[in-house]
């Protein structure tokens, strides 16, 4: 349902965008082309920036350090928004998969940061057997065997990931509650729409194998406003935790109502609780203490990405955050591929770097271990935890200063 | 909490769910009583009034989210000022919709007049939608966190003030329609339009007295109803709506106190249907329940009224 955390910042920075490249190639080594299909105008324009520059970064250094011998790495960056749009289109996500795809000298490609746009590229690029590495799309469609013949209709996987699918919300969350919080009871609700039924139905499931006790499980409407009822069942079930799958049409109710009735127990629902909605509409105190999942590694904080965060500062003279370290993770993956190519003395092809890609293995990467599987989602997929704490010093309804990262919720 | 506790607990919520969908079905009853029309403009005149409400809390007393605290005086301005306004812009768009838009069509036979109403209520959903946007918004409460703890059940002030607000609010219209002059002609219409009439009734005044009334009532429910759940949003009128238009039509529609009746038992119905079987179902109990009503009693439990059609 939602491919990633929103960001509520301005779109500046757009002309700076165009303006860094990668250095040019020098004229001894070949040259090998990444393509870049990312939201460089509209309103991700701001994050589209930040996170690029991640995967520039990566193939600065490699062509610095001559990481792959007698290759020099260029990017190429293809803008998937329109101005009708005002972010990205799929359409136009499509068109730079052609033109990817058209490219003979485009080995591999970087992107795209939504699911919207990675729904419309990977049939092409499956056709046209590019491999790509997302930095931040989580829908589990793309991905999923199921969905092969419409998104790989070639066969091969061709969309890979350095972040988690949505899919791993539910049972991962339900790890770190009964891991971490220690809970032993829990009531389940959704919120009958298609993303909130599967979260909570995974959540559920995973919950019941580690024993921990479900007192019951009922559905909202999204469009009622009186939630006063199920929540007073609930405080008379008296269970250790409420779970939610659901979005923020019944979730600012639900988060509003609870407060009166339930303040004190454990709340928690999926990335449709991570949002700037809940915090305007339901605001402090009711949402003090809600626990939200993301489907993406939270790293920016951790000591170990502060070489990185610093030399990055020092070269765009910007902050990253989390999806510009994905991004260089996937460069990386990209680099790697290429090297272990080119490393057996065969000139590198979209062919054998999609393979090669398949099989990299980095085990100390910023994200931690990264390898695929056999349908380009990460192995180790990382779930990172948020919880509501009041930070009076910053906006009340600013999403990145109000949910603090507690921890990572881990796989079964 | 034992099963008592929660009995009257899940009694205190369907009371208050049901003072509000009383206030809102009187709205569906007294227009139908005096024209035949349901008017499905008033999901939304309901709408407009939380927001009234709660764009007058929040510049006219700079009140925001819930963190302010007020008593004593400063409260009972803030909230009496909300409450008047909204009532009374709400009954001012009430008057005009049966002015400049119902009136045209009286003679008009058919259902012209009830889906002019439709589009008045698309018109004032998509107007909130434009000013005002689609997201949830914080309706500011100045109350007090105040409850009182009957053993395992709680009942908070807003509780109470909300049975207050709509008993005072029926108990005033009852007497208007009982023991005034125009509440006479308001039953004298209903009664018989054309009888009214050659009486010396004005007829307009009356239908126009009813529109004003009942928009009256929406604006207050929704003042209530932000205060009650700390929300506004676009979108809470349709189901609140349909719910306090169930209530007229089980009570009896064009029956005032069947109105009132059928408010609370469908307020009371829902939430101990929703403690009993589940949230999910509860739709399903109210609307079957009002079948099941419908085809033994098809008055309504208290009796239509209706004018007499001539």
């Amino acid at each position: 349902m939602i491919s990633r955390r929103s960001t509520f910042k301005a779109a500046a920075g757009i002309a700076a965008a165009a303006t860094i490249g990668v250095q040019s190639a020098r004229a001894e080594d070949k040259v090998i082309k990444i393509g870049f299909s990312m939201s460089f105008t509209g309103a991700d324009a701001e994050n589209a920036l930040r996170v690029s520059q991640g995967g520039v970064f990566a193939f600065e250094e490699a062509n610095a350090n001559k990481a792959v011998k007698g290759y020099q790495f260029l990017v190429e960056k293809l803008d998937d928004a329109t101005a009708t749009a005002g972010q990205y289109d799929p359409a136009q996500a499509a068109t730079n998969a052609r033109k990817m795809v058209s490219d003979k000298a485009i080995m591999a490609a970087l992107g795209p940061q939504m699911s919207g746009a990675g729904k419309a590229m990977s049939p092409i690029l499956s056709a046209g057997g590019l491999a790509t590495i997302t930095p931040s799309s989580t829908n589990p469609d793309i991905t999923d065997p199921k969905f092969a013949a419409q998104y790989r209709p070639a066969g091969k996987p061709i969309y890979f990931r350095t972040v988690a699918t949505d899919a791993y919300q539910g049972p991962n969350m339900a790890n770190y509650m009964a891991d971490t919080l220690k809970i032993k009871s829990v009531y389940i609700l959704d919120d009958s729409g298609a993303y909130g039924v599967g979260l909570a139905d995974a959540f559920q499931g995973q919950v019941e194998k580690k024993g921990v006790k479900v007192l019951g499980r009922d559905r909202l409407d999204p469009k009622a406003a009186d939630y006063a009822t199920i929540l007073t069942k609930i405080k008379s079930l008296a269970p250790d935790a409420l779970y939610y799958g659901g979005v923020g049409q019944a979730g600012v109710k639900l988060a509003k109502q609870a407060y009166d009735i339930i303040p004190t127990m454990i709340k928690a629902g999926g990335d449709g609780m991570q949002s700037a909605d809940l915090l305007k509409g339901a605001g402090f105190p009711a949402v003090e203490g809600w626990y939200a999942t993301v489907a993406s590694p939270h790293v920016i904080e951790d000591p170990k990405t502060k070489d990185f965060s610093d030399k990055y500062f020092a070269r765009f003279k910007m902050r990253p955050d989390d999806y510009t370290v994905t991004c260089y993770v996937g460069a990386q993956v990209i680099i790697e591929a290429v090297r272990a190519v080119t490393a057996t003395g065969k000139a590198p092809t979209r062919e054998a770097v999609r393979d090669a890609i398949q099989t990299v293995s980095l085990p100390n990467s910023l994200l931690g271990p990264i390898s695929f599987d056999g349908n380009g989602d990460l192995k180790d997929k990382i779930i990172s935890v948020f919880q509501i704490k009041k930070d009076a010093t910053k906006s009340l309804e600013d999403p990145d200063a109000q949910f603090k990262y507690v921890g990572v919720a881990p796989m079964a | 909490m034992t099963t008592g506790d929660l009995f009257l607990q899940q009694l205190i919520n369907g009371l208050s769910l049901g003072s509000m969908y009383a206030l809102l079905a009187l709205g569906f009853t007294l227009v139908y009583g005096i024209m035949e029309l349901i008017n499905f403009s008033h999901f939304n005149v309901f709408m407009v009034g939380a927001m009234i409400a709660m764009l007058t809390l929040q510049w006219g007393f700079g009140l925001y989210g819930q963190d302010v605290v007020l008593t004593g005086l400063p409260l009972i301005l803030s909230l009496g000022t909300a409450m008047l306004l909204s009532m009374v812009l709400c009954g001012g768009i009430g008057v005009s919709i049966e002015r400049f838009l119902l009136r045209p069509l009286r003679q008009v036979k058919g259902p012209a007049a009830m889906i002019t109403t439709i589009g008045v209520s698309y018109v004032l959903f998509n107007v909130i939608l434009l000013t005002i946007g689609s997201d949830s918004k914080n309706f500011p409460n100045p109350l007090a966190p105040i409850a009182f703890h009957i053993g395992g059940a709680v009942l908070r002030l807003k509780e109470i003030l909300i049975w207050v607000i709509s008993l005072v609010l029926m108990g005033g219209l009852t007497y208007f329609v009982q023991y005034t002059k125009i509440g006479r002609a308001m039953r004298a219409t209903a009664q018989d339009p054309e009888a009214a009439r050659m009486m010396g009734v004005e007829v307009d005044r009356v239908v126009m007295m009813s529109f004003f009334l009942g928009s009256a009532l929406a604006g207050a429910c929704g003042m209530v109803f932000g205060l009650y759940y700390n929300l506004a949003k676009v979108d809470i009128g349709f189901a609140a709506g349909l719910r306090a238009f169930t209530a007229a039509v089980l009570g009896g529609i064009g029956n005032v106190p069947g109105a009132m009746l059928g408010g609370v038992l469908i307020g009371l119905i829902e939430s101990l249907s929703g403690q009993v079987i589940g949230t999910a179902w509860s739709d399903v109990v109210i609307f079957g329940l009002l079948v099941l009503v419908l085809v033994f009693r098809p008055a309504g439990l208290l009796g239509r009224i209706a004018p007499n059609k001539s």
